[in-house]
């Protein structure tokens, strides 16, 4: 009775542990307080061959999209809440509203909405990797040239 | 080795009690009749009771309470509890571990997506690309593309032209030549 007792405490400890370890491992994974959005406006065209230094990080990703001019407008952080959302203001008339949905495997799910004075031109639901690649919306025009934006987001 | 050489070499062990009892009538025998097994013997007790004497005058000397005292200390005082876990641990029959080897390994399964994020979330979740659920351009023109060598996502929304509401899989009217 002693050795099974002595057993069972063991098992007992061991499992407490092993229990104590796992749970701390999934709730790291589970709603963080907020996630800090950037959007990037970037206005891209074939009039030139600039392209800005500011872009840099970017550059084999956006050569992608093979136009010759690539300008930073704008690159705008927020700290989203939770299950909140935030409005990012596009040039043009245009906004770009984030509302993170759900953090799972370090991917962040993001419901992104562009409207046109208050139009909505696009509803997307999109997965980021968490502080991972960006995620490019094209197409609106903009001063003769079109606008690219870049979204990327980081649990806080 | 004679008779007297074997015999002399029993006689301390005779002495000290630790022959059995035909051995030590050999031996008593042997000593009763032999002079130089005798002498042999006689000198063997002359040294254990000069050493006795020695030993007991020494010991008389000697303060044997205060190591008692801590020993008995050290015996009933009560042993920290990370001493007794470490016991435990250490003494416990291989057959102990099974248990928690099993809750650890199941564990171990049930955490595998927090250790290698993306594992089972498909090509977009495992290689860092950023992935679309769903798109929902309101009656415009949108093209979703994805190039691999960059890991690069691209939703690219077409301009909407006056009468036209074209889907996605109809060919866009302007932009990239992705």
């Amino acid at each position: 009775m002693k050795r099974l007792k002595k057993h069972l405490s063991l098992a007992l400890l061991f499992s407490l542990v092993s229990v104590a370890a796992a749970v701390r491992v999934a709730a790291a994974d589970k709603d963080p307080q907020s996630v800090q959005v950037t959007i990037g406006t970037i206005l891209v065209s074939n009039q030139s061959d600039e392209f800005d230094a500011k872009l840099k990080g970017m550059e084999k990703q956006l050569r992608v999209l093979k136009y010759r001019s690539y300008r930073l407008l704008k690159d705008e952080s927020q700290n989203v809440p939770w299950r909140g959302n935030k409005s990012f203001e596009i040039p043009g008339g245009r906004s770009l509203t984030v509302a993170p949905q759900e953090f799972q495997n370090n991917r962040i799910a993001l419901k992104v909405r562009l409207t046109e004075r208050n139009k909505p031109l696009l509803d997307t639901t999109v997965t980021v990797p968490n502080k991972g690649n960006f995620l490019y919306l094209g197409g609106p025009p903009h001063e003769g040239g079109t606008l690219v934006l870049s979204i990327s987001a980081a649990v806080q | 080795m004679n008779e007297c050489e074997r015999i002399q070499e029993s006689i301390g062990p005779w002495l000290d009690g630790e022959l059995n009892s035909a051995e030590c009538e050999r031996v008593r025998t042997h000593v009763g009749s032999c002079p130089a097994c005798l002498a042999a013997q006689q000198k063997i007790e002359k040294i254990d009771l000069a050493l006795r004497s020695d030993l007991v005058a020494q010991a008389a000397k000697l303060e044997f309470a205060p190591f008692w005292r801590a020993l008995e200390r050290r015996i009933s005082e009560p042993r920290p509890w990370y001493q007794e876990w470490r016991d435990r641990l250490v003494s416990a029959p291989r057959s102990a571990w099974a248990v928690p080897a099993l809750i650890a390994l199941l564990l171990a399964v049930w955490s595998f997506d927090s250790y290698f994020p993306g594992w089972r979330g498909g090509v977009a979740a495992r290689s860092g690309f950023a992935a679309v659920d769903s798109i929902d351009a309101h009656g415009r023109s949108v093209a979703l593309w994805r190039e691999n060598e960059t890991k690069t996502t691209v939703i690219w929304l077409y301009e909407e032209q006056e009468g036209e509401h074209e889907t996605a899989e109809e060919a866009p009217k302007s932009g990239p030549a992705f």
